[in-house]
């Protein structure tokens, strides 16, 4: 269970990205975050896993206080916790495997990394996680040289090597094409489904949150719009959201 | 910016005007400033007109370009023919057959003369254009040098032939004898060689290049571990509450004490056995230390924070601890063991520089073990102490501030004071030092008092930052005055060494006394107005600390340090590694910097979000980013240090640079030319070479 309450992000200067969020997730839910560019999505999912420090408010998961949480144990906490990205974040300069196997670097010995060294049981859960997301055979490639469809199945293998508990997805598909996004949103359900993981996702299309989630959270300038499922958002509350000119277009 | 208002075309037009006068003023001062620098760098177009400047410097040019990088062998060839003084009744001159085989043969007419009258030496086969010289031989076989045109050497035509006239010369009583005439010729023989100025040249290239090279490398380390410290993007988000930052900083000189006394002693002993002063018992136990590092090395990680797992993982810090020593010393003492074993040859040659390494490791034992230490000691501190400073009350986190802060402020200032006391103008350092710890505290109280946490508005930044000045104008003022600075720095003096609190192995004096007063003070006022919970920004101080540094060391350039150099390790080229490593250290720790500061910061966001550490990060996500452009900047940073090497030694740094000088000082211009000429050569090979290389990475 993720409990966020009245959570507030104050930047630096001065800019108000959220404001006073409370939300309730049950363990195993898939939740699409939707809501205009800026509205304060990223700044959401970001704080859950402290990538940014909130301002205000609390985010309590399974009992464990995250907001309080001191560096050692925000890395516990983080390992649990996966997380994908829009630009895919990997280093394209590294090798597939070495992208995937990064993933599990909260669990291994820091001293590890100064040798570039990673036991051959971490080897041998990279290539099954690059398996499950069916790209097995690119593991020698750099990661530079897949497309984006592929780059963002390596970083959701790479979030897999944390065995993670939840995972967080920020417009996981806004940079690839329709297609594509359908195949990327399906590794995401089974991953819901198999595995049992709670996934918060931002979208910028609600029909791709109409065919995965569970449930909506609509942000509108860092406040919550929206609660409930998607079947629920008629073209009135669409147009609460999106703002009165907006139309829906379907992403097939 | 304003816009212009398209109804009122007026103030459009006031203000094209208002910019074309601004223009023309600017083009003014320009003008003004250029003008200024023509007179103040002496330019002088009539100097370059006198004769005698001109002469010399062709003069100088021509040898320049004319180097003297080959020379040759010469043969000796001379041909000579019958002379009549005082010509007999009815003589003829005997013709001349030339020989069949084409060698070099001359002819005179008259062959007959007195004394005092002017012959015509004719030759044929000659080398051509080569020098060649007349020689008299009279009665005697006495041999004089007859000149030509009033040289004693003459050049023989291109077609190998010339054509003289020599005047018979004056001998007593040569009347009536037969002289002969020699024309010899200095022909080269055998296939040209390298001069010694270009043997030595060369040598001093070898040397040259190989000083930028151990430039180049040993700087690359200490320069790529300060560019993280130096690179904006890392080391801003670094924060640590400034609970857990005081009680580091007062355990780090203490871990530093202890390390260096006791982890050098453990490295020390490890060392000696390992060069070969231990025997059999010893080296079992040696093998089981490392033994053991690699089993602790594999147990390390923890996945639970309770207390005890933290007193284990602490326990695991300082065996580490003991275990890293332990292992540099085996690494010094078996470096000093090959120096020993290898003397001869390329093992010997290897041996030397594994050797030097053990030394240097062995000298700087000491100083390992105390930065380890250090470090040990101030982690299990962390460690240790980390929940309970999270539990405290405002109240006490109050009074824990406070007396930390004043301890921490107290050894700042100390250490700052101690430096100051080396020399004059070091004494600054002091004052600055204490104005930035007082700049931060009333802004601070601000914050605390009148802000009470809310968001600060417009007028709360202005005047924090006002207050801020208004602090650090004040302690540096206080500080400054009470320590004397000013009087120290007219009269180039330095503080009293005299001994107001001596401490078991540190005599304190007046001086450093007061500045740690002052410290106290400020560390002790600002620490319980911020509190144990707040947060410090480390890594920010870590990065203006370490920009500064390199700023100020990159402003000194190396042929300056080079002179100090010179006067600590003599004239060669050590001096020089010595200099150009530490200007390379500072550019390079720069340039480097700015390459970290230019990646992509989405693996790293990734990478944290997995729970990797902050090692881990940057061996994952930065390391990988940043190798491209460091080899590229690493080989422009050679190429900048063959540069600097060739003039080097003209500071007594070693390399061609020396050698140069001294003949430019001889005004051997020739000999200049050659050095001139071979650092041209390997300059623009390696321009060449790096730049190939650096479009390949970047
Ligand atoms: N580091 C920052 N400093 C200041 N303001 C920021 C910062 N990051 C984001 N913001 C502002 O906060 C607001 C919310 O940003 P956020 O990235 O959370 O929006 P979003 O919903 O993810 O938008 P998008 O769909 O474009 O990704 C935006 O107005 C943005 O300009
Ligand atoms: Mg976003």
């Amino acid at each position: 269970m993720l409990k966020i309450e009245n959570l507030t992000k104050i930047y630096d200067n001065g800019f108000k990205a959220l404001d006073n969020v409370s939300l309730e997730i049950p363990d195993g839910q898939f939740v699409a975050i939707i809501g205009l560019s800026g509205s304060g999505k990223s700044t959401l999912l970001r704080c859950i896993n402290r990538l940014i420090d909130p301002t205000e408010g609390r985010i309590i998961w399974n009992g464990i206080d995250i907001t309080a949480a001191t560096d050692d144990e925000l890395r516990l906490i983080r390992r649990r916790i996966g997380m994908i990205f829009q630009q895919f974040n990997l280093v394209k300069r590294a090798s597939v495997l070495t992208n995937v196997m990064s993933g599990r670097l909260g669990y291994l010995n820091p001293v590890y990394a100064l040798f570039n060294y990673f036991p051959s049981k971490e080897r041998d859960r990279a290539m099954k996680a690059l398996t499950r997301v069916g790209i097995p055979e690119k593991a020698r490639n750099r990661a530079s040289a897949l497309s984006g469809g592929q780059q963002q199945r390596v970083g959701i293998a790479r979030a897999l090597m944390q065995e993670p508990e939840m995972m967080l997805a920020d417009e996981p598909v806004a940079s690839l094409d329709p297609a594509t996004s359908h195949s990327v949103m399906k590794y995401l359900e089974l991953l819901n489904k198999e595995d049992g993981l709670t996934v918060l996702c931002s979208l910028h299309f609600l029909s791709l949150a109409r065919a995965y989630s569970d449930r909506v959270i609509a942000l509108k300038d860092g406040r919550i719009e929206y609660d409930g499922p998607p079947s629920d958002i008629d073209d009135d509350r669409f147009r609460q959201i999106y703002g009165e000119e907006a139309v829906e277009v379907e992403i097939h | 910016m304003t816009q212009a208002n398209p109804s009122s075309p007026a103030p459009s037009r006031s203000r094209a005007a208002l910019r074309r006068t601004l223009i023309l003023i600017a083009v003014a001062i320009v003008l003004v400033i250029f003008a200024y620098g023509w007179q103040v760098t002496e330019i002088n177009l009539e100097r370059p007109q006198e004769p005698v400047r001109q002469t010399n410097v062709t003069n100088a040019l021509r040898e320049l370009l004319s180097p003297n990088v080959l020379t040759q062998d010469y043969a000796t060839l001379a041909v000579s023919i019958p002379f009549q003084i005082d010509c007999p009744e009815g003589f003829e001159t005997p013709p001349v057959t030339p020989p069949a085989d084409g060698t070099p043969y001359i002819a005179v007419e008259p062959a007959c003369a007195s004394s005092s009258e002017t012959v015509t030496l004719t030759g044929y086969n000659f080398a051509s254009n080569v020098l060649a010289r007349v020689t008299w031989i009279d009665g005697d076989e006495q041999r004089r040098i007859r000149q030509v045109d009033g040289q004693d050497n003459f050049t023989i035509g291109l077609n190998g032939t010339f054509s003289v006239s020599i005047e018979v010369p004056r001998i007593r009583g040569s009347a009536g004898e037969l002289h002969a005439l020699e024309v010899q010729q200095a022909v080269p023989s055998g296939v040209p060689r390298f001069t010694d100025t270009t043997r030595e040249v060369l040598d001093k290239m070898v040397e040259t290049i190989f000083l930028a090279l151990i430039a180049t490398a040993i700087s690359i380390l200490p320069s790529a571990i300060l560019s993280f410290f130096a690179a904006h993007n890392l080391m801003r988000a670094v924060r640590m509450s400034l609970g857990n930052l005081l009680v580091m900083f007062t355990l780090l000189p203490l871990g530093f004490l202890v390390g260096g006394v006791l982890l050098s002693e453990v490295g020390g002993f490890v060392l000696r056995l390992a060069s070969g002063q231990g025997g059999g018992v010893e080296t079992t136990g040696l093998s089981l230390l490392v033994l053991g590092a690699a089993v602790a090395a594999r147990r390390m990680p923890t996945s639970t924070l309770s207390f005890e797992a933290r007193l284990r993982s602490a326990a695991m810090t300082l065996i580490g601890a003991v275990i890293v020593v332990a292992l540099i010393g085996l690494i010094g003492g078996l470096g000093l063991l090959a120096g020993r074993t290898f003397t001869e040859g390329i093992p010997g040659v290897l041996g030397n520089f594994v050797g030097s390494l053990g030394r240097l490791i062995e000298l700087s034992l000491p100083f390992i073990g105390g930065a380890i230490g250090a470090f040990a000691l101030t982690n299990v501190g962390t460690a240790l102490t980390i929940d309970a400073l999270k539990t405290i009350s405002p109240a006490v986190s109050r009074v824990i501030g406070g007396a930390l802060g004043g301890l921490g402020g107290a050894i700042v200032l100390g250490m700052s004071a101690t430096v100051g006391m080396s020399a004059a103008w070091l004494g600054l350092l002091t004052p600055v030092v204490a104005a930035i710890m007082g700049g931060a505290i009333l802004p601070l109280l601000f914050r605390r008092v009148v802000m009470h946490g809310r968001r600060s508005t417009q007028s709360d930044r202005l005047l924090m930052s006002a207050l801020g000045w208004i602090g650090t104008i004040a302690v540096f003022a206080f500080t400054f005055v009470q320590l004397n600075v000013f009087r120290a720095m007219v009269e180039g003096t330095l503080p009293p060494n005299d001994v107001a609190l001596a401490l078991p192995g540190l005599n304190i004096s007046t001086y450093v006394l007061t500045a740690m007063g002052i410290g106290l003070v400020l560390g002790a006022v600002g620490g319980a107005i911020a509190g144990t919970r707040a947060a410090f920004p480390v890594g920010s101080v870590l990065y203006s600390m370490t920009r500064t540094i390199l700023n100020g060391l990159r402003a000194i350039e190396p042929l300056i340090m080079g002179l100090v150099f010179v006067i600590w390790v003599g004239i060669g080229p050590f001096a020089g590694v010595l200099a150009l490593t530490l200007h390379s250290i500072a550019s390079l720790g720069k340039l480097y910097s700015e390459q970290i500061e230019n990646i992509d910061t989405g693996p790293i966001e990734a990478l944290e979000s997995t729970g990797a550490n902050r090692l881990q990060t940057i061996m994952y996500a930065v390391v990988p980013q940043i190798i491209p452009p460091y080899i590229a900047f690493t080989m422009y940073r050679w190429d900048i240090n063959v540069r600097m090497s060739t003039i080097i030694g003209f500071v007594g740094g070693g390399g061609v640079g020396f050698l140069l000088q001294q003949q430019i000082n001889l005004l051997r211009y020739r000999d200049a030319g050659v050095a001139v000429l071979a650092i041209a050569i390997v300059v623009s090979i390696l321009d060449y070479a790096s730049a190939a290389i650096r479009e390949r990475y970047v």
